[in-house]
């Protein structure tokens, strides 16, 4: 990303550099401040007052379902995205796609103009060749040679403007594509398009069977907020997780009792488990370490809670698996209870005839005349095996309706830039059906076009009010009919009341009469495991330095995408972190560097999709490589029998990773115990902190009657990420890029370390956000030589930017290392839609200046404002710092520590609180739960 | 011994150190000195406007309020600089064939904004808000001066930090009561101090001097 630290530098311009450096030192302050002009409205816009931010509601379609977010606009940019606290798929919280897809709005490289050809072509010459009149003359009266292409969208007013091109043109094709669709988990039941839905509130005992219910899908901070309610206070009523998974994800890392399993394993698991409900009491096992014993126990465990039980199956397990999972729940009593099911709200969900393969055929056989392919990116997110690039460019007129002129835009005739979803007007249902409205904030800042704008110009109506449209289809459904239903609506972003009732639904009873059939693995073969990128998804965020930054949350790896193999694994393939790893199957070879990860299965390889991107992102080229290509088929997550071997004669890649141990060598950062030990030690009080000397007055009186605290329960934490997101974005954190990571110098003020305890092959996995913490006695501080970073008066270590000169010496001296160094102009060299992005109460820092959390001190410093101009009494409550509100679990609380009343300061009651690095007497403000675990018994000793 | 130099090099060299000395002590101390100056600071600059608005002829004339145009001063961080429209009510008739106020009617047919010149600047590491400093009982005159006796608005205050840390460390004696935030020439009663000591406690008024305050 910055090319400006070429280290192929000669002693001669060293010496020339150095002598500029001290010749210009001391002009650096030397500039006035530049004349400025004032622009002042003409007619003042009634619902905006300069200076003061204005939230909408909105909701953000993915993978076809609503999240609702809340979306903060300072002076007319959108400039946050949090979530919802009343849609029932956020409850508050944004997940870090959520959250980065701001960035998507700026992204300088979201393409401008319409192209015909290699020519550029504007919208009004495409509605004219779009127009009924014209294109009828290509596919015909009834439309035989139209087809659409579009993601998978629950979208009610995208079927009603489907409906009415579908009484235009009756023969044309419609299909949905997206490479990570989850059509198992529909076509286990006899019932079609049938979508399983939790309540992990409700469940004492969950078992996930390769399912990150906690961190993806489409209502993960939902579950997330209901399993972390069940584990807050541990004394009362503590869940239980079970995970049986191949690779490392973050809901096995929060598991109490994880399985790697390999994937071949995962049926004849299922199985197992139903046989051992069946029988009438099984044997108590003799070895709990063992496969079968592990079984035992956990089918043991799952039936004394019957009712109150809960298994979730993956989204890319088989059919099968599926099947079987729903026969454990109803064996349980689970269904109706824990899990129920509903109608997928996805349009034509559950036809085989509206997918991607139907269509591809279609255009093979030449059938297609017009393809528009609004969304998605077909041509990269297929396996080569289908081909679909090729047969895109047979297509005599092809459309290609996307924010980028990616690999899929270079196989069309036509180009039309789409608008971001914060730019249109639209609507989505969320993963329980509920009505959610996605409402523009900004107009399109590059003319982008909507889907229903396409579909409207393709009905010949170029110029398609979609605000009316949508009001129309939300008359037709029967909501928000009237003015006043409307608005109330739109200012809440959805309607509540309108979820999908329940469905009966049965598990096809063919899928659980067929065997297993049997494994045909060849000796030193591995079985290889395709998962989305946990930061970049399918690919289609990769554009997005936010995200390609984000360390992954299990193996820290920025910038890049590995092959996952498990350190016995590694050894027998002679291969290290970064070895080149050749994967051969059928015609297909696949050359990607390895990464050992602890606790995955051997012989299994797990990739991430959405990597290798060749499109017009210049953030996401040359970054990572492009496992699509050795995708076998749509749907096949698995495939059995790779050879895999070190690729010869190619080099070794040095990986961006934040954090390259992984245990905490035998110190006790992170804390955690046993949920049986936490009980036994109620007795004892405080049995976690520890006091150390010191020589320091024992409290320093601090004046201000509020005083910052912040407390971190790594019980509920489950390591997302949603958090550094959110941070990255309220403060306006520069992405240094890969280069950079490497050395490094990464900026993120909230980081989250990851540390495994117990051995390799099964390790547990504990994470702690980790932040400035507000040190009383600040380390940082006893060593600036200018008072660059100093306390307030409310308890704040602050950093004061424009006072400090670089020396390092308070990062040096900081014990905790949450301190950031700029060392080059980042912020400078971004683009001016980017610019958009940032938070205007927050300093941009510039080269040379060290910065840190400051615990959103403009957050805290506006609601002091707020409370003094309406003259109300301060409080600790008024505050929510950027992490704390993005939080899908609540794991982080902040308020005063002179209100004992508040959350904050009663969780601090419990004995399993700590300060880390308590021994070094700097009496930390941020202070830590730590995580208790709730371990089976009969499986403990094992 | 033969002298390698001769006698008056002494002094030359004595010469060399002083002056070497002023440079390098009173080249800093006299750029420190001059960027406290009004002309390094822009104090009573008048800034040219696109329009010849005369503050004397609105504030004294006419006896329209500060917030009259000024309306967000009281919520927001920024007081505002009105809108065109803000004119009009009152320039429907008066001054409306002028061609003073060519440019209001140019901004209104164009829907262009009228570009004025910022006369206030401050750092963009400074987040200063206007709606608190009201509330507390900090007059418009306490830091913009007069405005009522400018023809052309200038900045009457040096706005450098040490000015801004005084009040924030001692703000009893430019406090007044908010009754009179808007008025020019507010007379303080004798007992300032006593005054300013119990709009502190009315007003809840703390000495704000941690940095954060002002630098996020």
């Amino acid at each position: 990303m910055h090319d400006h630290h070429d280290d192929d530098l000669t002693r001669r311009t060293f010496l020339k550099a150095l002598g500029a450096s001290v010749a210009l030192a001391g002009l650096d302050g030397c500039t006035r401040i530049p004349a400025e002009k004032i622009l002042t409205f003409v007619v003042q816009p009634t619902e905006f007052t300069p200076g003061i931010p204005v939230h909408y509601a909105t909701s953000m379609m993915l993978d076809g379902y609503a999240t609702g977010l809340v979306v903060e606009a300072n002076d007319g940019r959108p400039t946050k995205i949090e979530g919802n606290p009343d849609h029932p798929a956020s409850l508050g919280a944004a997940g870090i796609l959520e959250q980065a897809s701001l960035l998507q709005l700026y992204d300088p490289d979201r393409a401008k103009f319409v192209r015909s050809g290699t020519s550029a072509s504007t919208w009004s010459d495409f509605t004219h060749a779009m127009a009924p009149a014209t294109l009828r003359q290509r596919v015909g009266a009834r439309g035989a040679g139209l087809a659409l292409l579009l993601e998978p969208t629950s979208s009610p007013l995208v079927g009603d403007t489907l409906s009415s091109l579908q009484r235009l043109y009756p023969d044309m094709r419609v299909h949905y594509y997206a490479p990570l669709s989850p059509a198992a988990a529909s076509a286990a039941f006899t019932e079609a398009a049938v979508i399983p839905q939790y309540d992990v509130h409700a469940a004492d005992v969950i078992l996930s069977v390769g399912a990150d219910f906690l961190a993806s899908g489409p209502f993960h901070l939902r579950y997330a907020r209901e399993f972390a309610d069940r584990r807050r206070a541990p004394l009362a009523g503590m869940n239980r997780l079970y995970v049986a998974e191949t690779g490392f994800t973050v809901t096995g890392a929060t598991a109490d009792h994880r399985l790697r399993c390999r994937p071949t394993e995962i049926e004849p698991f299922l199985e197992s488990i139903l046989a051992t409900l069946a029988t009438p009491s099984p044997s108590p096992s003799a070895s709990a370490s063992s496969s079968e014993g592990w079984t035992v126990a956990l089918a043991s465990d799952l039936r004394a809670h019957s009712g109150a039980s809960l298994v979730i199956a993956g989204d890319h397990l088989s059919p099968r698996a599926h099947a079987l999972v729903a026969s454990i729940n109803m064996e349980l009593g689970n269904t109706g209870h824990t899990v129920w099911y509903v109608q997928s709200p996805l349009l034509g969900a559950g036809q085989p005839g509206m997918t991607l393969p139907p269509l591809v055929a279609a255009m093979r056989s030449g059938a297609v005349d017009t393809l528009v392919c609004i969304g998605g990116n077909p041509s990269y997110m297929t396996p080569r095996a289908v081909g679909f690039s090729e047969v895109m460019r047979r297509v005599p007129n092809s459309v290609y309706v996307g924010l980028h002129e990616n690999e899929t835009a270079r196989d069309a005739r036509w180009f039309v830039p789409a608008a971001h979803y914060l730019e249109s007007w639209g609507d989505a249902r969320a993963y329980d059906g509920t009505y959610s409205i996605v409402q523009p904030l900004v107009q399109p800042l590059h003319n982008g076009k909507s889907a229903v704008e396409v579909l409207l110009a393709m009905t010949g109506v170029p110029a398609g009010d979609s605000l009316a449209m949508l009001r129309s289809t939300a008359a037709r459904i029967g909501v928000a009919s009237d003015d006043a239903s409307w608005s109330a609506a739109l200012r809440q972003g959805f309607v509540a009341g309108t979820a999908s009732s329940r469905i009966a639904a049965t598990p096809r009873p063919d899928l659980l009469a067929r065997a297993v059939p049997p494994t045909n693995r060849a000796a030193g073969s591995v079985d290889v495991v395709f998962t989305p990128g946990a930061c970049v998804h399918d690919g289609s965020f990769a554009n997005n330095g936010w995200l390609q930054e984000l360390p992954d949350p299990v193996t820290k790896l920025t910038w890049d995408n590995a092959a996952l193999i498990s350190p016995g694994t590694a050894r027998r393939l002679g291969l290290d972190t970064g070895d080149p790893l050749l994967l051969r199957h059928a015609s297909e070879t696949l050359t990607i560097p390895a990464l050992i990860v602890p606790g995955h299965p051997n012989d299994v390889v797990t990739l991430h999709f959405g990597y290798g991107r060749t499109g017009a992102e210049r953030v996401a080229e040359d970054v990572g490589t492009n496992v699509y290509r050795f995708w076998p088929a749509m749907d096949e997550f698995v495939i059995n029998g790779v050879s895999a071997e070190r690729a010869a004669g190619v080099a070794h890649t040095d990986f961006a990773i934040t954090q390259t141990h992984w245990t905490m060598d035998g110190r006790d950062q992170a804390r955690s115990d046993t949920l049986g030990n936490y009980r036994a030690s109620q007795r004892n009080e405080k049995t976690l902190q520890r006091t150390p000397l010191t020589i320091y007055d024992p409290q320093r009186r601090l004046e201000s009657p509020v005083q910052w605290a912040m407390t971190i329960d790594l019980g509920t934490c489950i390591g997302c990420s949603a958090c550094v997101v959110a941070c990255q974005s309220e403060n306006n954190i520069p992405v240094v890029g890969r280069d950079d990571v490497a050395k490094s110098r990464e900026m993120h003020w909230l980081r989250i370390d990851r540390y495994l305890e117990g051995n390799e092959d099964n390790p547990q996995v504990i994470t702690q956000p980790m932040l400035c913490q507000h040190c009383e006695n600040a380390p940082c501080e006893y060593v600036c030589p200018v008072g660059a970073t100093v306390h307030s008066s409310d308890g704040l270590n602050e950093m004061v930017y424009n006072r400090c000169v670089g020396t390092r010496f308070c990062s040096n001296n900081c014990p905790y290392k949450v301190r950031r160094f700029n060392w080059f102009d980042y912020t400078d060299e971004i683009s001016e839609t980017e610019r958009m992005a940032r938070n205007p109460d927050v300093t941009v820092r510039g080269r040379g200046v060290m910065e840190k959390c400051t615990f959103c001190v403009q957050r805290i410093r506006e609601a002091e404002i707020n409370a003094g101009t309406a003259g109300r009494m301060f409080r600790g409550t008024d505050v929510t710092t950027a992490c704390q509100q993005s939080c899908p679990t609540n794991a982080i609380t902040f308020g005063s520590l002179t209100e004992p009343d508040s959350v904050v300061m009663r969780r601090r009651e419990e004995s399993r609180l700590y300060d880390v690095l308590a021994e070094l007497g700097t009496e930390p403000r941020v202070r830590y739960l730590a995580r208790i675990r709730n371990p089976n018994p009969d499986l403990e000793s094992g | 011994m033969v002298a390698l130099f001769p006698r008056w090099t002494n002094t030359a060299a004595r010469a060399m150190l002083i002056a070497a000395a002023c440079t390098f002590v009173g080249i800093p101390v006299a750029l420190m000195a001059w960027v406290r100056t009004p002309n390094a600071t822009r104090q009573y600059q008048p800034v040219d406007q696109p329009i010849a608005f005369d503050h004397r002829i609105h504030v004294t004339g006419q006896r329209i309020d500060c917030t009259y145009c000024h309306f967000t001063v009281e919520r927001s961080a920024s007081a505002g600089i009105p809108p065109t429209t803000t004119c009009v009510p009152c320039h429907d008739q008066r001054w409306v064939a002028s061609s003073m106020f060519e440019p209001v009617r140019q901004s209104i047919q164009t829907r262009q904004p009228i570009k004025w010149n910022r006369v206030h600047t401050l750092p963009d590491f400074v987040y200063f808000n206007h709606a608190i400093h009201v509330a507390k009982g900090v007059g418009c005159e306490t830091c913009h001066g007069r405005v009522d006796q400018m023809a052309s608005v200038y900045q009457s205050a040096p706005l450098t930090m040490s000015w801004c840390v005084s009040c924030h460390r001692d703000p009893a004696p430019n406090l007044r009561p908010t009754s009179a935030i808007t008025t020019m020439g507010w007379t303080a009663p004798a007992s300032r101090q006593q005054l300013g000591q119990k709009l502190m406690l009315d007003y809840r008024v703390r000495q704000m001097t941690t940095c954060t305050t002002c630098h996020r």
